[in-house]
């Protein structure tokens, strides 16, 4: 597959460009998802093609087929150098490409059972039977969903790299939906949309759906007859999954260097952040560790390169509370004067790669869930989230949850429907002041990050483990 | 298209007589450029022939989506999708397929735009913005479409689209603008900048204002955001079937000044005049005078709701997602942007919503923010910019009846949070919006 490659970026550099690389896929995909105890969707997926991009000047030339012959790889290398050429009309400045180790390797995602040569009666079944199973006890509507994903990938530079990864990625949940008089609750498991990882079917038995479709059809009954999260300022506690959506939005974003170098200030939006207070700017508390590693074994941003062929790695993003790193990509890095952190990864061959969040989490504390509520008198506790908004500078922030438990005096009392909390970035990091610990650690996934021009989904983690923040805005409503 | 042609011959040939079959293709090429910092710094292309199968066998379905280079062999394709099927359940909402009376063909050979031209509509639009900062994209497509069915239906389409989208910033503000045409070279990208400048000069140095309940005047792309959401999460047909759409038939609930009609025959309209099951599209009536007309069917949820269907089937985002319109007009009403202002005593300007995210679908709650131009008005007159403001609030409330005091005179085609080019809006001026914090939270 790399001859293959080469002819592609071979015509782009003799043609003048001053770097190429390029990516041949083959992505397969299955989307399993059942309502109401019935099947609504089995679908496969399967493609293939090559993407390559070429750097003229100031400007990425991009151009993706899925004709793979030897004239249309030719021809991609020759496109990817013209598009980059006709850039030159609106020139920056010429940027170098960080130094990065030039190596020839292969990473398979350490699994146990391929999802795809599981059978799919079993898969179908699992998911069929647990909506089914929520719809016999009262839910108004039961859903469930399965996605795995096998991607081989085979990446070559013009510098010299050969690198193949076949990625394997699995998840899915189940959710609980309960309408009532003007209004609908939900309960989900694992979380919402679904919790996903790398590895195979072995993934999803760990979740053991049908040992949690009573509660959380039971719950999002209770919902409906339970009175609003109450408005006001108070301490909140809040579930690992949430914790790892609020890392997502106001941390991961936030510390994207595109996005801080103004490349994605049209649509995305840019950062709080200034460079220039790299290793000063104070984001949160002293409980505030946050690393980006994308050698964690299971977690969903887990590989061995990136896709421009940097080593995955660990990088230190906050200590506690101080901001110190930012996530990168070979180009963005040279321009700012930061290493290359191995950030940078595309959705399929057919776009251009871009920096991206790996495992974006927060190390673990040496409390517990437990002894945060225990110590809490006046506060509510919000699990799994339902709806997410930020600002584009990623600071003004709100996010509803499913549920909400009044915590007072130390127990928690009554269940709290439509629970809202906001707040501004570091501020509301600043008030972290309980964090679990390393047994209630998990490596949330999420598996919809939209981000660039074309539109492109991404697959992060973010590691978290439940947390208490001080004095902070909740029960906002319409 | 020579692909297409070879395919449904092939596999038309090898189909059991006892199975029913659907094939769709989507052959594309798409092409953006993107710049930041007044510069152009990536500059993509795709070429795309992908092809989604169905097929449904002794009561049960499956679905099998593959590109052209990973199909491999036709036999092995429908051996492979003949055994799947036999591992699923019984598909108790299998809608059928399309009959062959509803053939089309709108297939036309255009090739796609040289990236020189979409560089230099890039130029004329940071020309514009004199000493400010630009960024944003220009791109065009050109999208075929096929269907082909065991019924005998053959139906296809040709679609073409170009967008300029773009903003200025300045130390302290922002300014965005967009335009959407079928062609790339009647995008007016000096027009679009000189938007975009006049914007981000009058919104500087902005100050904040109190949360609170405004008179909001909406510029179309924040106008354009209500209706995709209420499209997709009220109109969208699936939702209704789900038990989360908001939306009822013939009940008085939007301001009878609100006429929202969906029309793929309109002239300039952009988008496939077939939905995916292959069938033409036709015009219909979403919101006449306030009142809800029509949801967007698809086949399935026609089937299920026993009503007739719509066809608003999308391409390449299968049966859980559900139906939405593509081709959506909001009626004009005859108030110049001035005169808009003029009645205004107390309230504020928005050109643009940001991340907006449902609360309760069947509320139609929503939270969001504010961007790239923002200003206060006061008896009649812009007095000051204002910075950057969250909202929560029913997106069903704030068309309610009563609550839309005038719609603009000019339309454009507008961006949405589902994408651009499918709604061409006005401006409207509403009686009551809810902002719930400022930019101390």
């Amino acid at each position: 597959m790399f001859n293959e490659i080469n002819k592609s970026i071979d015509t782009a550099i003799s043609l003048g460009a001053q770097y190429a690389d390029a990516r041949i896929l083959i992505s397969k995909s299955r989307d399993i998802s059942s309502k109401d105890g019935e099947l609504e969707d089995f679908s496969n997926s399967e493609n293939m093609g090559l993407g390559i991009r070429a750097l003229v000047g100031s400007s990425w030339g991009f151009y993706a087929t899925y004709d793979l012959s030897d004239e249309s790889l030719k021809e991609a290398g020759k496109k990817a150098y013209l598009i980059a050429k006709a850039s030159s009309k609106v020139p920056g400045k010429d940027f170098p490409l960080a130094d990065v180790p030039i190596v020839k390797d292969e990473y398979v995602t350490p699994h146990e059972q391929n999802p795809f040569k599981v059978s799919t009666t079993d898969q179908i079944d699992l998911i069929v039977s647990s909506t089914h199973e929520m719809k016999k006890i009262g839910s108004s509507r039961a859903f469930g969903r399965l996605n795995f994903w096998d991607t081989e990938k085979w990446f070559a530079s013009s510098q010299g790299h050969e690198i193949y990864q076949n990625i394997i990625e699995s998840g899915g949940g189940i959710s609980s939906l309960s309408i009532g008089d003007g209004e609908t609750q939900i309960r989900s498991y694992p979380q919402s949309f679904g919790e996903y990882r790398t590895g195979g079917w072995e993934v999803i038995q760990s979740f053991k759906f049908l040992d949690h479709v009573e509660r959380i059809s039971e719950e999002s009954k209770r919902l409906l007859i339970s009175p609003q999260c109450p408005e006001g300022t108070r301490d909140l506690i809040l579930e690992g999954s949430q914790l790892a959506l609020q890392i997502h939005e106001s941390v991961g974003h936030a510390i994207e260097l595109d996005r801080i170098l103004g490349w994605e200030a049209a649509y995305a939006g840019t950062s709080h952040l200034e460079l220039s207070k790299l290793n000063e700017h104070k984001y949160g508390s002293p409980l505030m560790n946050i690393v980006a590693d994308a050698t964690l074994p299971g977690a969903l941003a887990t590989f061995k390169y990136d896709d421009e062929g940097t080593p995955a790695q660990r990088v230190d993003i906050v200590k506690e509370g101080i901001w110190t790193g930012v996530l990168t990509g070979r180009d963005s890095a040279a321009i700012a004067g930061v290493s290359p952190g191995g950030m940078v990864r595309a959705d399929g061959y057919g776009r251009l790669p871009m920096v991206r969040m790996t495992n974006v989490g927060l190390l673990p504390g040496d409390s517990s869930l437990d002894e945060i509520i225990s110590s809490t008198d006046d506060g509510v506790y919000m699990e799994t989230n339902r709806s997410w908004s930020i600002d584009d500078l990623r600071l003004n922030f709100q996010f509803g949850c499913e549920v909400g438990w009044l915590v007072k005096n130390g127990k928690i009392t009554d269940m709290v429907k439509n629970p809202t909390y906001t707040g501004i970035t570091p501020n509301f990091w600043g008030s972290m002041d309980m964090l679990a610990g390393e047994d209630e650690w998990i490596f949330w996934g999420t598996p919809n990050c939209g981000k660039g021009q074309p539109s492109q989904i991404g697959h992060t983690g973010h590691p978290a483990s439940p947390a208490r923040f001080k004095n902070v805005r909740i029960g906002v409503r319409g | 298209m020579k692909i297409w042609d070879n395919l449904i011959d092939d596999i038309g040939k090898l189909i059991p007589t006892d199975v029913e079959c659907e094939i769709k293709m989507i052959n594309s090429t798409e092409s953006l450029t993107r710049f930041a910092n007044s510069h152009i710094h990536q500059n993509v292309e795709e070429e795309l022939t992908d092809i989604f199968l169905t097929f449904h066998a002794d009561g049960k379905t499956t679905n099998l989506n593959l590109n052209i280079t990973s199909m491999g062999s036709i036999e092995d394709i429908i051996k492979k999708a003949l055994s799947d099927i036999g591992n699923n359940p019984k598909d108790s909402t299998w809608p059928g397929l399309t009959s062959k009376e509803n053939s089309f063909n709108g297939y036309k050979h255009i090739s796609s735009d040289d990236p020189d031209i979409r560089a230099q509509k890039v130029k004329e639009f940071i020309e514009q913005g004199q000493t400010y900062n630009g960024a944003g994209y220009c791109s065009s497509n050109v999208s075929n479409v096929f269907v082909w069915n065991t019924n005998g239906l053959n139906s296809s389409d040709t679609a073409t689209s170009a967008f300029l989208d773009g903003i200025f910033r300045s130390e302290t503000s922002a300014g965005s603008s967009h335009i959407g045409n079928k062609i790339l070279n009647d995008i007016d990208a000096q027009k679009v900048g000189q938007e975009a400048f006049s914007i981000t000069k009058e919104s500087q140095n902005p100050e904040d204002i109190d949360p609170g309940v405004y008179e909001v005047i909406l510029g179309p792309d924040a106008v354009s955001t209500i209706l995709v959401f209420l499209s997709v999460y009220g109109f969208n047909a699936k939702s209704k079937v789900d038990g989360t759409s908001p939306i009822e038939i013939n009940v008085e609930q939007f301001d009878e000044k609100i006429n929202l009609e969906d029309d793929p025959h309109k002239t300039g309209a952009l988008n496939f005049k077939i939905d995916a099951s292959g069938a033409p599209k036709k015009k219909i009536e979403i919101i006449t005078n306030g009142i809800p007309k029509n949801y967007f069917h698809t086949r399935r949820t026609a089937n299920e709701l026993n009503q007739s269907n719509t066809f608003h089937e999308m391409f390449g985002w299968g049966d859980s997602f559900g139906g939405l319109g593509t081709n959506l007009y909001l009626k004009p009403g005859d108030i110049s942007k001035q005169e808009m202002i003029s009645n205004v005593k107390k309230g504020i300007y928005i050109n643009e919503f940001w991340y907006c995210r449902v609360l309760d679908p069947i509320t139609q709650v929503v939270t969001g923010l504010n961007r790239n131009g923002s200003y206060l008005i006061e008896n009649g007159k812009v007095t000051k910019p204002v910075g950057r403001l969250r909202f929560t609030q029913s997106f069903m409330s704030s068309l309610g009846q009563g609550n839309v005091m005038g719609v603009g005179s000019e339309s454009r085609f507008a961006d949405s949070e589902f994408g651009e080019g499918i709604l061409n809006v006005p401006m409207l001026h509403l009686k009551e919006f809810n902002f719930t914090g400022g930019v101390s939270g």
